[in-house]
């Protein structure tokens, strides 16, 4: 993880950026294992994140129908 | 003789102030439906034009500020006005507002902006915007009653979650909706903290309902945008000027939320089917690992098998030229091993394969 509070986005990369791995020549089987627990638990956050994700909507108080 | 029955007698200002305080009494507030004749504009600020129907005629100023959409003789159009008797005795209607009735007249006034801002370059592919793929801070401009703004709301609270929607409730069909509308572009615009996206929605309705979205100031406003703006108005045929200079045009309300944030649930069946694709992969290489494990200990067998066989063959070639050095099978071809000194008189001995002999050396010659 690069940052202690990473945002949803930032979760999305860091799972492409495993997944890129594994088709890297980078891969080793040694470290495949972890990386593959590593995007479980990347994909578990995402989605937990993803649902409990709320907007906040706010109706501005200023009026429009005049000049002010 | 009556007092009362005496005629009063006006100065001509005095009768011209009576008769419009007698019109602003009656008539505040005029609509007045025809069709525009004489149209022109004097020293760029001035509009005056006729307004007529099959039986008459009635004289029409406004400024050209308050011109929102083209105007042109021929056009059937509804004004806002009040009735105005002139220092002149000139009896007209002073407009605070025009707008083009009926669908002949809409779809003319809207060719003719399309043509002009056309010419202007504010629909120009290149200055479109792209939107942030997930905004975090957005701004809507709506009217919070509508059925469109509820669309748009639900469909974004299905979809995605953790935006900031600032929403400036206005009126999005009517006389004033575009000068509505307008504030709160500028309202936005002038924010410290930006929003990343200006979305602008209205529900379907009817072409005069609509008409709001083909206001040339507004028109300008939304293209001058300093955010990016997003427009859905209407449904998926209506098609308006507001449409058409926004950074990105939705066809509708719901359809405008589609198009700002991505769908969750699209995300989490994508963020499974990358997790599910590394499974194979790893089954992949440690099958692949496998397989040259396998290959190089087949290598080191067959290596192994090799020198073994070379091994076997060298012995027993090594044992054959043994067995052909035994001096039991020399002596089998016919030889024999003499011991003893090899001098004349000696004893000396002899063995043959099958026998060993004693004998006396009679003789010894050099060879």
């Amino acid at each position: 993880m690069t940052k202690s509070n990473p945002t949803i986005q930032e979760k999305i990369i860091e799972l492409d950026t495993i997944v890129a791995w594994f088709d890297s020549d980078d891969f080793t089987l040694e470290a495949a294992l972890d990386k593959f627990k590593e995007a479980e638990a990347l994909a578990a956050e995402i989605e937990h994140d993803l649902s409990v994700l709320k907007n906040d909507i706010t109706v501005i108080k200023q009026k429009f129908d005049s000049e002010n | 003789m009556a007092a009362s029955s005496v005629p009063m007698i006006f100065s001509v200002s005095d009768f011209i102030a009576v008769a419009n305080q007698t019109f602003e009494y009656a008539f505040p507030t005029v609509e007045v439906e025809g069709e525009v004749a004489s149209f022109k504009v004097n020293q760029g600020k001035f509009v005056f034009f006729d307004l007529k129907d099959a039986g008459g005629s009635v004289g029409c100023f406004m400024t050209v500020w308050q011109l929102r959409v083209p105007i042109e003789d021929g056009m059937k159009v509804i004004v806002t006005a009040t009735p105005k008797l002139t220092q002149w005795g000139k009896f007209s209607l002073t407009v605070r507002a025009i707008r083009p009735s009926g669908v002949g007249a809409l779809k003319k006034s809207f060719e003719i902006l399309v043509a002009k801002l056309a010419a202007e370059g504010l629909f120009a592919p290149e200055r479109k915007r792209l939107l942030p793929r997930i905004p975090k801070h957005v701004a809507v401009i709506s009217s919070t009653q509508a059925a469109g703004y509820a669309d748009f709301i639900k469909i974004l609270n299905d979809r995605w979650g953790g935006v900031r929607v600032d929403v400036a409730h206005v009126q999005v069909q009517g006389a004033d909706a575009p000068d509505q509308m307008i504030r709160a572009l500028t309202y936005f615009n002038q924010q410290e903290v930006l929003p990343e996206v200006i979305v602008i929605i209205r529900g379907g309705g009817s072409a005069d309902d609509l008409s709001a979205f083909n206001d040339e100031p507004l028109a300008r406003a939304i293209a001058a945008s300093r955010v990016p703006t997003l427009v859905g108005v209407g449904h998926e045929v209506d098609e308006s000027l507001a449409d058409m200079v926004a950074d990105l045009r939705a066809a509708t309300p719901s359809n405008a939320a589609q198009l700002l944030v991505p769908d969750r649930n699209e995300i989490i069946r994508a963020t499974h089917v990358k997790l599910g694709s590394l499974l194979p992969r790893l089954l992949q290489a440690i099958e692949r690992q496998q397989s040259q494990v396998r290959q190089t200990l087949e290598r080191s067998l067959l290596a192994i098998e090799h020198q073994y066989d070379r091994a076997e063959e060298q012995f027993t070639r090594y044992r054959t030229v043994l067995a052909q050095l035994d001096p039991h099978v020399v002596l089998k071809r016919g030889y024999a091993i003499v011991r003893g000194q090899q001098k004349v008189g000696e004893t000396i001995h002899i063995e043959t394969y099958k026998a060993i002999l004693e004998a006396k050396v009679e003789r010894y010659d050099e060879k």
